[in-house]
């Protein structure tokens, strides 16, 4: 939320556009035109519910939106269905966030997991409602269970490169308020 | 919960209420796209037309990166790819010889009949800028676009085999869609049996032959190319060979180097002349004589007045 959001926060939340930006053009980036026998993990979406799941106040909606909408119009995605289902997503998490703080990891990851699992159903589900062609199943669920495999080794990296951390109890901001 | 700060009592609500309008308005772009897709796309290629290009000095470092590793790889098979590619060259100079042969001999023939191939084919060569970015689309985006004369629909070619058509022409930028990707369907045939089929790219890098008259006819090893049916694209630019698939179905092995696009050539495709009645073209129009030139009008009021 902008009211609470100091320096630090702001520089953060620029890494993560910057971070995001990056893995957009990886993507892009066009190597092998020959259709993938295998999936490569969504890390847009792990990196956002890592960063949601630990410091919240590092990645507000809009943020999540926008970056979500665009990679939906780059990658020939249907248009506003999987930006609106990662942005439920995140606020769900966003809302268990101070829960995160006293859990153990694996029950962060189950939830996480969970979570991936239930938008990539609904988004298959809306699809198939609305009778357009669906991806490859195989490809979906590989993408997905990559996507969940990698979740821990992108926390190992926020932690370490990037400080985004759990919040401890009783830290306070730079306003000395409680966070 | 006892640990908010005082201030999210009332922030709450409404930040609930502002992520639930910003949730439905996606979900509105997204049924607004499934209603009225053909706007929606437009405007899809013209964001993307306005911020890809402005990627291009954070791609070039990370091509550079990718190029540098695929480099690396084949320095290590430098060795037996020098062999295999002499083995080649040395088949190749009898080809060439044969080539030669032909084309002599073709020149000869085409001056005897006095032909003129269609000047009109010709091409627009672009650069790939990017692939489609996900694992289930199969499209790439060339620098060429409508201020290039670009169009929907036109075939696209590397130097060898047909890649894709056109689909979403940006101003700047359009997109290729692949002959692998799940919604391209090319009509084909067949050589040399002549065989007619459409060609069903289904996200495998060998697509399968859909719709075809007689499996019986058509060997592996046949070449496949576009046949201009339904003047979707002009006929016979190479597409591929008839290969038989480990799930038995035959399939197409593309001509074209799906593994390095680089350059693609747009093909500009002429319209077909439209004919509506083919039967004019055959004959004059039909003189009838006898009992159907009788004016029904007439009939009717014979009728009226014997009546």
């Amino acid at each position: 939320m902008a009211e609470g959001a100091d320096r630090k926060t702001w520089i953060n939340r620029g890494v993560f556009a910057l971070l995001a930006f990056v893995f957009i053009v990886i993507d892009l980036v066009p190597r092998d035109m020959r259709p993938p026998v295998w999936a490569a993990p969504d890390l847009l979406l792990a990196v956002t519910l890592a960063w949601v799941a630990r410091k919240p106040s590092y990645l507000p909606v809009p943020t999540i939106a926008i970056f979500f909408l665009m990679t939906d119009f780059l990658f020939m995605r249907p248009p506003g269905l999987w930006a609106a289902l990662v942005v439920i997503l995140t606020e769900v998490i966003r809302r268990q966030n101070r829960d995160f703080r006293d859990m153990p990891f694996l029950v962060e990851w189950g939830t996480i997991a969970v979570g991936i699992c239930a938008i990539t159903i609904v988004n298959r589900l809306v699809i198939a409602v609305v009778m357009l062609p669906q991806a490859p199943l195989g490809l979906t669920f590989l993408e997905m269970i990559a996507t969940i495999a990698i979740y821990p080794v992108v926390l190992v990296v926020a932690h370490f490169v990037f400080g985004v951390t759990r919040t401890a109890p009783g830290e306070v901001g730079s306003k000395g308020h409680l966070l | 919960m006892a640990r908010d700060k005082p201030n999210e009592d009332y922030i709450g609500p409404i930040r609930r209420l502002l992520v639930g309008v910003l949730v439905l308005a996606l979900l509105g772009l997204f049924l607004l796209w499934r209603i009225d897709s053909p706007r929606v796309e437009r405007f899809r290629a013209a964001a993307i037309d306005t911020v890809v290009p402005s990627f291009d000095w954070a791609m070039a470092p990370i091509t550079g990166a990718a190029n540098l590793i695929s480099d690396f790889e084949s320095y290590q098979q430098l060795r037996s790819q020098n062999q295999d590619l002499r083995r080649e060259l040395q088949q190749m100079k009898a080809w060439k010889e044969a080539a030669l042969q032909l084309e002599q001999e073709n020149a000869k023939l085409l001056d005897l009949n006095n032909v003129s191939l269609d000047p009109q084919l010709t091409f627009v060569t672009g650069v790939v800028i990017t692939d489609s970015g996900s694992p289930f689309r199969q499209s790439v985006l060339v620098n060429v676009g409508a201020r290039d004369g670009i169009l929907d629909g036109w075939p696209t070619m590397d130097g060898i085999g047909l890649v894709g058509r056109i689909a979403g022409v940006g101003n700047e930028t359009s997109r290729v869609m692949l002959l692998t990707d799940t919604s391209s369907r090319i009509p084909v045939t067949i050589q040399p049996s002549g065989q007619k089929a459409i060609l069903a790219g289904d996200n495998s890098l060998n697509p399968p032959i859909e719709f075809l008259g007689d499996t019986a006819l058509v060997r592996p090893g046949d070449r496949v190319v576009s046949s201009g049916d339904g003047g979707v694209f002009p006929a016979d630019l190479l597409v591929g060979q008839v290969a038989l698939g480990t799930d038995e179905r035959l399939r197409v092995r593309l001509a074209a180097d799906y593994q390095r696009l680089e350059f693609l050539r747009v093909l500009r495709s002429q319209p077909h002349e439209d004919i509506p009645d083919p039967n004019e073209l055959l004959t004059p129009e039909a003189e009838f004589f006898g009992p159907a030139a009788i004016n029904p009008v007439s009939l009717q009021s014979i009728e009226v007045s014997d009546g």
